[in-house]
């Protein structure tokens, strides 16, 4: 039997839109819906309230303190990751006896899976009978309650999800440097260019659109950080209260649907800004060296 | 001539086990342009890269002006090296191309002097209209002249020049040739110029250098070698069509070839066992003795190659103007035995490699 090619297109695309349609598009357009409503988990009757919701998020002075967290969090993570990331992969640049297997090794954290890292480092930094205050214990060194104490929370979430996050900026700093050509540096070799000259004008440069490629993906993901605090603090503490983590704990221990999916709407509209800016950016200096090395 | 500006002595280079330049010596004169002629993979590339510091050779020595360089770094050498891929910089405008050797450190030139110079190279080149434009955002010519202009523009002691124009078309690599004698002959820079285009190397070398499997064959002016090619290998890098070359014993004052038959009367002092060369154009299709068939034919315009069988040899017979020849025509060679390249043939096995 011969199958139109219409309907066969159709054939291939339909299962994939469906799931769109099921699991993207339709859920987001009922959260838009939900966020104007007053909602319950717990039931009774849900009426449209309009944009009352968005009225007390700006009211709720755990909004403001969980972005200030959040936009803390995301610069201290992404900024010391993307450097600490970009110096270990200048220094894996050249081969070295053992390369391979420090740089497998070095890839580890990032495989693993956030919460259950966030579990581990539970015990890792417990004040009692953590590791680390342990071997603090040994040398009688002060022991930082790490988990505990306001001021060292975030720090403690901070250093977790550097750990697991150094290593992806590290892979795709790689995959730049390889990408310059050698004949570049030879040039510049020649060129009497100094090391620095080097760095800053040529390795930097040919670098950077992957380098903000790798800045956007991972800005995206640290604004939407929920796991390491869940795991590590639970979802309502103020010292480390993320906006995810805010929103988890309006909708899923207050039960309060509506005013969940408005902070919700809040965080995707705040993820679309940063990300289109980024995206601007990356292409405008990608138009700038044009795509291929001459 | 003899005021030598760079000496290499004796210089050799292995990777690994495989020798990629044995015992190399050679010698370049204030304001000479040396060719650096050789097959793909005959190590010129290499040694140009050592020359210019980008890589270090096992042992030798080179010399500039009486200093020994062999040890220094590139930058030190005041050498400019242009790539055969061009090499600019792509995150860079031409000007920005132009200006980077001129802001290393240590050179401390002024924002107009460094002006002066961009733009005095510019207009050398005749890439001024280019300046501000992406590097990225040129053809391979313009690519080529700023790549040039790149290495012109630090006004150094010494170009060295990697088949510059290998990546260009047949157009093109015609008007950046006539350039570049052009430009040596204005700046009087001694350069080294790496091709493996017989046109090139005969056109542009004061002298040329023949490379081969990492061994310096001949060095002479263009006529020299041409002429007077001491190998067989020497001969066919030259020339086109490639010289014919027979491999023949003496008997009785006569060549005989391997399938004994003989071609041609031998000098009384010629060895025993011998390889001719004889130019294609030093045979002509009629007069001679010794039948042949035309095998094919090769219309190049100005000049007609024919490929024909003749005493059980391939040879090609290059004639001038329209001949109305036909393949399957039998023909009789007739060889201007004054031109024929006689050399000795040491061991029983030739070297036979085919580069045209």
């Amino acid at each position: 039997m011969r199958v139109k090619d219409g309907v066969l297109k159709y054939g291939f695309v339909g299962p994939a839109l469906i799931f769109l349609i099921a699991f993207n598009i339709f859920p987001l357009f009922y959260n838009i819906y939900l966020s104007f409503t007053d909602a319950e988990l717990s039931g009774g009757v849900t009426q449209l309230i309009g944009g009352r919701n968005y009225g007390v998020i700006f009211d709720d002075t755990r909004y403001g303190t969980a972005l200030r967290t959040t936009g803390l969090f995301v610069v201290l993570a992404v900024a010391t990751e993307l450097i600490l990331g970009f110096a270990l992969a200048l220094a894996l640049q050249k081969p070295f006896w053992g390369k391979p297997a420090i740089t497998t090794i070095l890839l580890v954290p990032m495989m693993l899976s956030p919460a259950v890292m966030g579990l581990y480092w539970n015990f890792i930094l417990n004040g009692h009978y953590g590791v680390v205050n342990q071997a603090l214990s040994v040398f009688r060194l002060f022991q930082p309650q790490w988990l505990t104490d306001p001021d060292l929370k975030l720090f403690s979430i901070l250093m977790i999800d550097i750990w697991m996050w150094t290593p992806f900026m590290m892979l795709i700093a790689l995959a730049g440097l390889n990408a310059i050509p050698n004949h570049l540096y030879e040039a510049a070799a020649i060129d009497r260019a100094s090391r620095w000259t080097v760095f800053r004008r040529i390795t930097l440069p040919l670098c950077s659109p992957l380098l903000f490629l790798a800045i956007l993906l991972r800005t995206t993901d640290a604004l939407k950080q929920f796991d390491l605090v869940m795991a590590v603090t639970g979802p309502n503490d103020r010292a480390t209260q993320t906006l995810s983590a805010l929103l988890y704990q309006v909708m899923f221990r207050g039960y309060k649907i509506g005013l969940g999916s408005s902070y919700s709407i809040v965080i995707l509209l705040i993820v679309i800004a940063l990300a289109t800016i980024f995206i601007r950016y990356i292409a405008s200096i990608q138009a700038k060296q044009g795509r291929e090395t001459a | 001539m003899n005021n030598s500006f760079l000496k290499i002595d004796n210089l050799s280079k292995n990777y690994g086990e495989t020798p990629a330049l044995s015992d190399i010596s050679l010698s370049l004169h204030t304001e000479e342009l040396l060719v650096i002629l050789g097959p793909t993979g005959a190590g010129k590339t290499t040694l140009l890269r050592i020359i210019a510091g980008l890589e270090a050779a096992d042992t030798g020595r080179i010399t500039i002006d009486g200093t020994d360089i062999t040890h220094q770094l590139p930058a030190e050498r005041d050498i400019a090296l242009v790539f055969q891929n061009f090499s600019l910089y792509p995150n860079k405008t031409v000007r920005q191309n132009l200006a980077f050797p001129l802001q290393a450190p240590g050179r401390n030139l002024s924002k107009t002097e460094i002006a002066n110079r961009i733009s005095h190279t510019a207009d050398l080149l005749r890439i001024t209209p280019l300046l501000d434009r992406p590097a990225t955002h040129l053809s391979g010519g313009e690519m080529q002249r700023v790549a040039i202009g790149r290495a012109i523009v630090r006004q150094p002691q010494l170009f060295l020049l990697d088949e510059p124009l290998t990546n260009l078309d047949a157009k093109l690599r015609e008007v950046l040739r006539v350039e570049l004698i052009r430009l040596q002959r204005d700046l009087r820079t001694p350069m080294i110029y790496v091709t493996h285009d017989r046109v090139e190397a005969l056109s542009m070398g004061d002298r040329i250098a023949v490379l081969s499997e990492g061994k310096i064959l001949q060095i002479g002016t263009p006529e020299e070698i041409y002429q007077q090619p001491n190998s067989p290998i020497v001969a066919r890098q030259l020339g086109y069509p490639p010289i014919n070359t027979i491999d023949v014993h003496k008997q009785q004052n006569q060549w005989f070839t391997a399938s004994n038959q003989a071609i041609m009367t031998a000098d009384r002092n010629a060895p025993s066992n011998a390889t001719l060369g004889i130019r294609a154009e030093d045979i002509s299709p009629q007069g001679g003795e010794i039948p042949a068939i035309i095998e094919v034919i090769e219309d190049l315009g100005a000049s007609t190659i024919l490929l024909a069988n003749w005493a059980g040899q391939s040879i090609q017979i290059s004639i001038s103007g329209e001949q109305q020849w036909h393949v399957g025509d039998e023909i009789y060679p007739s060889i201007d035995l004054d031109r024929v390249l006689v050399w000795e043939k040491k061991q029983p096995q030739m070297n036979t490699d085919e580069h045209r």
